[in-house]
């Protein structure tokens, strides 16, 4: 089990984080927040870039900057920026990092097509990475980061400017790699883990405001969540979450701290992730 | 104490004791033999390749330099081997977009350039002893201006170091070789003969006192990088 136990992270007199407490067992954690809240910050911290200020991250109970290269050697990191050889072919490159990761050249052959063909590049495994698109780079950062078959998988915003299929795709591929580890991922694209995340991670105001099953999450704002084609006469305060267009009106969804309950054209509807965002992160909106 | 804080205490001590601590020298061979020199220098082609470039532009310079310039051309380049293979490859590994994600590997990449910076000193001091061999001349002998020479490499190497493992500013390698290399230009301009005079006049003794001095320090500041953990690469 990986843990943070009031891990505070500083730069100068600037806080990024403080006083986060969390514990990460076996599937998909999703860090959701929107940008500069301090989602990298805690990434950076769990895969050893920086380390805490004040508090302490231990993997079964052992502090992992006593752990050294024995906890480095159980975690795989994508970064958001994931650089690439542009001129090398996806397998010179995994060999390469294979090779600084010190795995055994005679294990390196085959884990290398097994992650190849896991993340669907079997077809472009001898072909340089010049040409590839966006989702095929990440795919390739992705099979980097499992080469060693790593305990705990760490990746920051990896869907990040890939098209709608790309991020299916990509979904899909961290859905069957949580199996057997921890998966922590970063994100502030909602969809990208109302499927697959067991557990959301809410950072507000540089603490832990929330963790907890994305359906429980939802939860929360149950019974504040309305959408109306007649937004102009509701006179309750309320927060304006989406509009969409249907046979010729505007829908509008909202959240209300009051209760409005079905009457006229208001309907009370089932929470979603994205409300919750939307509902929470509300002061950075504005 | 209480006696919760009693047993960690004990426990934490003897966690330490029945530790090993890895030498720096058993830490560096560990990484020889598991990585290998073909992928410790891997991705620094491109720098050493301009290092090379520049430092045969130096070289020629210095053969090139009048004879009454000697000591102050061959203090001014012995340590140019060094600073230049750190300046372009290190800038370089540094801005590489692959920078963090070797940082998270079983030998991080401050580690690998900490082993570099031993091969690129030990380059370095051949490379001072063919200045100081091409650079003798008259009774200023082989030995005196070596010393000087070595100094030179030993003080930058040991600068270099600890900028290196102090500053996360990419660009501190390529500027500590640009000072180097402007601040000798300005004092040969500034001093010309009496700055000569001066490095012609320090005792061969005490000039190899001094490059051993920082030969050391540089040595302790490398087994302290090769085995840094709390190391804050990353801005």
């Amino acid at each position: 089990m990986l843990s943070l136990n009031r891990v505070t992270k500083q730069y100068g007199s600037f806080a990024a984080l403080e006083e986060i407490d969390l514990e990460f067992a076996q599937g998909v954690y999703a860090l959701l927040a929107p940008n500069g809240a301090g989602k990298t910050t805690l990434i950076k911290m769990l895969a050893t870039l920086i380390f805490p200020t004040k508090g302490e991250i231990l993997w079964n109970g052992d502090d992992i900057v006593a752990l050294d290269a024995s906890y480095r050697d159980i975690i795989g990191y994508l970064p958001q920026d994931f650089g690439y050889y542009r001129n090398h072919t996806p397998r010179e490159f995994l060999r390469y990092m294979a090779a600084v990761k010190c795995l055994k050249r005679d294990q390196v052959a085959g884990r290398i097509d097994e992650l190849i063909e896991q993340v669907g590049l079997s077809d472009v495994r001898d072909k340089k990475m010049r040409k590839f698109s966006g989702g095929m780079i990440q795919r390739v950062g992705i099979a980097q980061a499992m080469l060693n078959d790593p305990r705990i998988l760490i990746l920051d915003e990896p869907t990040a400017g890939l098209d709608p299929k790309e991020r299916v795709r990509f979904r899909n591929l961290i859905s069957s790699l949580s199996k057997d580890r921890i998966v922590i991922l970063s994100t502030h694209i909602v969809s990208d883990i109302e499927t697959i995340a067991g557990s959301v991670i809410l950072i507000k105001d540089r603490r832990l405001f929330a963790q907890d099953s994305p359906a429980a999450i939802c939860r929360t704002l149950s019974g504040k969540v309305f959408e109306t084609d007649a937004i102009e006469q509701i006179k309750t305060p309320r927060l304006l979450l989406t509009e969409r267009q249907e046979n010729g009106r505007t829908i509008t969804r909202f959240a209300s701290e009051r209760g409005i309950g079905d009457s006229g054209s208001v309907r009370s509807v089932e929470p979603n992730l994205e409300d919750v965002f939307l509902y929470v992160y509300r002061d950075e909106e504005e | 104490m209480n006696e919760r804080q009693k047993n960690a205490s004990i426990e934490a001590i003897l966690d330490q004791g029945l530790i090993r601590p890895v030498t720096a020298g058993r830490h560096a061979y560990n990484m020889l033999r598991e990585l290998g020199l073909r992928f410790i220098f891997w991705d620094t082609g491109y720098g050493l390749f301009f290092a090379a470039l520049s430092l045969g532009f130096a070289s020629a310079l210095f053969i090139l330099a009048p004879a009454e310039y000697r000591a102050s051309a061959a203090v001014t380049i012995a340590p140019l081997l060094l600073l230049f293979a750190v300046s372009f490859a290190e800038t370089a590994e540094r801005f590489g977009g692959l920078y963090e994600i070797k940082q998270t590997c079983r030998y991080t990449i401050r580690q690998i350039a900490a082993l570099r910076m031993m091969a690129y000193s030990a380059a370095g001091t051949v490379f001072t002893a063919l200045i100081a061999y091409v650079g003798t001349q008259g009774e200023f002998g082989f030995l005196s201006l070596f010393s000087l020479c070595l100094a030179a490499l030993f003080a930058c190497a040991a600068l270099s170091i600890s900028l290196l493992r102090r500053t996360r500013n990419g660009w501190i390698p390529a500027s500590l070789t640009a000072v180097w290399l402007l601040g000798n230009i300005a004092l040969m301009f500034a001093a010309g003969s009496g700055w000569e005079r001066l490095l012609r006049n320090i005792p061969a003794g005490a000039a190899l006192a001094f490059a051993v001095v920082c030969a050391a320090l540089f040595a302790w500041q490398l087994s302290k990088m090769l085995r840094e953990v709390k190391s804050y690469a990353i801005a």
